[in-house]
């Protein structure tokens, strides 16, 4: 496969990012205070108790910190697809001697990188020296946890991916995909810790691929997994990962058949 | 063995039937109909390596989708199409490096950026030679006069500007075959005439297949030496330029100007086009009617100024195509 036109992309979406400079700031911003309104309703709930079913408030606070700030570097252009198929310039799309999953891959990995240098070091350094959040467990932990939160990546492009194919037939996929966010806003532990997930919740959400997306990454920082349990959660996520694929691959090749160029 | 080879190629579409207005959208939320529409219809042609085809048809003939089966974004329901080596939407991925696409209604440049810089991109896409790259570059820079505007924004270009950025930015990886969809339309003559200039000596010197679809016969008849006819997703005429003009039978045209308004009675067999009150046109078949027998009746009927016999230009035996009129008899 040739590489440069991927790299391309990648980096044309890289510089095309700080085009917008005040959305970028406010998307900061936005950040920075969904953050602190999460952080501020948890701090009330502790009072003056030290833990909550053995969890700290720092506990908490970090799994805030890292969620929230890797959903904000993360981000897939779940409209990517059905955007083109919508105003018909799939087709432009299609008469390029490239892949377009991996053109989709490309352009999110420039967003991500932008995101992950000018948005995420930011909202971290200012969480780091506003609230007691936890340092990691040890430098081992740390290689660990940027392995298991691109696996992450991983999973959450994955099912953006295969949600957007849907797109080949029902062409305006907004509910889906807003209904897939709430999904992963909810269960994958960016609003409500899963340490706190009534006990049947968590039972469900074992075969569910949301737990992989942060709250993995987030249990190694802590250091709250040994090493043989590391390597069964960065398995699972594997799995998820390729089993999401190729649902999402399988919709794509039945799409391409039904594709219809909208507008002439 | 032809460079290009299309069989019994079909494709339909299912579109969605929907009412008007309150009751309409509710009835469709609730049940939606849908209709089968044979957007082409069992086509079969051939095309040989440097021809330049263009194919006409009405809207929603067909046209549009066969070329998009051709160039790989559309598979097709039943049929088959080989280019070259190559199985269009099957090979999408190596078969798309050997073409050249152009959108008259779609623009492939980056809306955001400069013309130089879609190209820059381009070129990493299809990998072009550093080389090649700048001499193309150069070369369709002065064809197609855009030194002028090469480093402005696409979206600040006009129509005809964009245009030609557009057509030098689907020939840039010397593609061997172009697809031009309505390459002109919205051009002002000048900038049509320009086109077609370019596109003429692209062909002759590099020898690229093209194939055209448009409405403007001009296109056709000053590019091609091919034109295919596609009504109603069938294919009705294949075939020299010239050789339409005989499907009418062997038409012919008079040309007649009054020396005073002038209302025409009707005459049998023969069509009469008005052009103004002075100025009328009658077309008819020449084996039908015979030349002789029509002017005289009308030297002796009407006062007549001056008359020109000539054949119909294509365009007006196209326009019969179009209204469905009988040109096979």
């Amino acid at each position: 496969m040739r590489i440069t036109p991927y790299v391309a992309y990648a980096k044309k979406n890289f510089l095309g990012r700080s085009a917008y400079r005040v959305d970028h700031f406010l998307g900061i911003l936005s950040t920075c205070l969904q953050f602190f309104i999460f952080y501020e309703i948890y701090r009330a709930l502790y009072g003056d108790a030290e833990t909550i079913d053995g969890i700290t408030m720092s506990m908490v606070t970090t799994n805030f910190i890292i969620s929230m700030g890797l959903g904000m570097v993360f981000r897939p252009n779940d409209f990517f697809l059905p955007g083109k198929i919508w105003d018909g310039s799939i087709s432009t799309e299609l008469l390029r001697p490239i892949s377009f999953k991996g053109r989709m891959i490309a352009e999110n990995v420039g967003d991500s990188a932008f995101n992950l240098i000018f948005k995420f070091i930011p909202v971290f350094l200012i969480a780091f020296f506003t609230t007691g959040i936890h340092s990691p467990a040890g430098i081992f932990n740390v290689a660990l946890f940027i392995i298991s939160a691109v696996l992450g990546y991983g999973v959450l492009w994955s099912i953006s991916f295969a949600v957007q194919m849907t797109a080949f037939w029902l062409i305006n996929i907004w509910s889906i995909v807003t209904i897939k966010n709430v999904f992963i806003n909810v269960l994958s532990g960016s609003m409500i810790p899963l340490w706190f997930m009534p006990e049947w919740i968590g039972g469900v959400l074992k075969y569910t691929p949301f737990s992989s997306i942060y709250f993995t990454p987030v249990q190694i920082y802590l250091g709250q997994l040994g090493t043989a349990e590391i390597v069964y959660k960065c398995f699972i996520q594997i799995v998820w990962i390729v089993m999401i694929y190729l649902i999402g691959d399988f919709l794509w090749n039945k799409g391409q058949k039904k594709l219809i160029v909208q507008g002439g | 063995m032809s460079f290009i080879e299309v069989n019994n190629l079909s494709k339909a579409y299912r579109i969605s039937k929907r009412k008007s207005g309150i009751p309409g959208m509710v009835a469709n939320l609730i049940a939606p109909k849908y209709e089968r529409k044979e957007a082409v219809r069992d086509i079969s042609f051939s095309i040989e390596k440097g021809e330049m085809v263009g194919f006409v048809g009405p809207n929603g003939a067909g046209k549009s989708t066969t070329i998009k089966m051709l160039s790989g974004i559309l598979y097709p329901d039943s049929g088959s199409i080989k280019v070259g080596e190559f199985v269009p939407y099957k090979q999408r991925k190596k078969y798309v490096g050997n073409i050249g696409v152009v959108f008259g209604q779609k623009s492939q440049l980056q809306w955001d950026l400069p013309v130089e810089d879609s190209f820059e991109l381009l070129k990493a896409i299809y990998s072009i030679p550093d080389d090649v790259y700048r001499k193309n570059v150069d070369r369709f820079t002065e064809m197609l006069d855009m030194s002028g505007f090469i480093n402005q924004p696409v979206r600040q270009l006009s129509l005809g500007q964009r245009m030609r950025a557009d057509i030098a930015s689907s020939l840039l990886h010397s593609p061997e075959i172009v697809f031009f969809d309505e390459p002109t339309i919205g051009v002002d003559v000048v900038g049509k005439e320009a086109i077609r200039k370019f596109i003429r000596e692209l062909n002759r010197e590099d020898k690229v297949t093209m194939i055209f679809t448009t409405h403007d016969m001009q296109d056709i008849e000053k590019t091609c030496n091919r034109l295919v006819v596609i009504n109603d997703g069938t294919l009705i005429y294949d075939g020299e330029l010239n050789g339409i003009r005989s499907l009418n039978g062997e038409a012919r045209l008079l040309d007649v100007f009054f020396s005073e308004d002038t209302a025409v009675a009707p005459i049998k067999n023969v069509q009469i086009i008005d052009i103004d009150n002075r100025h009328r046109q009658f077309v008819f078949d020449g084996q039908k009617v015979m030349i002789n027998d029509l002017m005289s009746e009308l030297l002796k009927k009407y006062n007549v100024k001056d008359i020109n016999i000539a054949e119909p230009d294509i365009e007006s035996i196209i326009r019969k195509i179009y209204n469905r009129e009988k040109v096979l008899a």
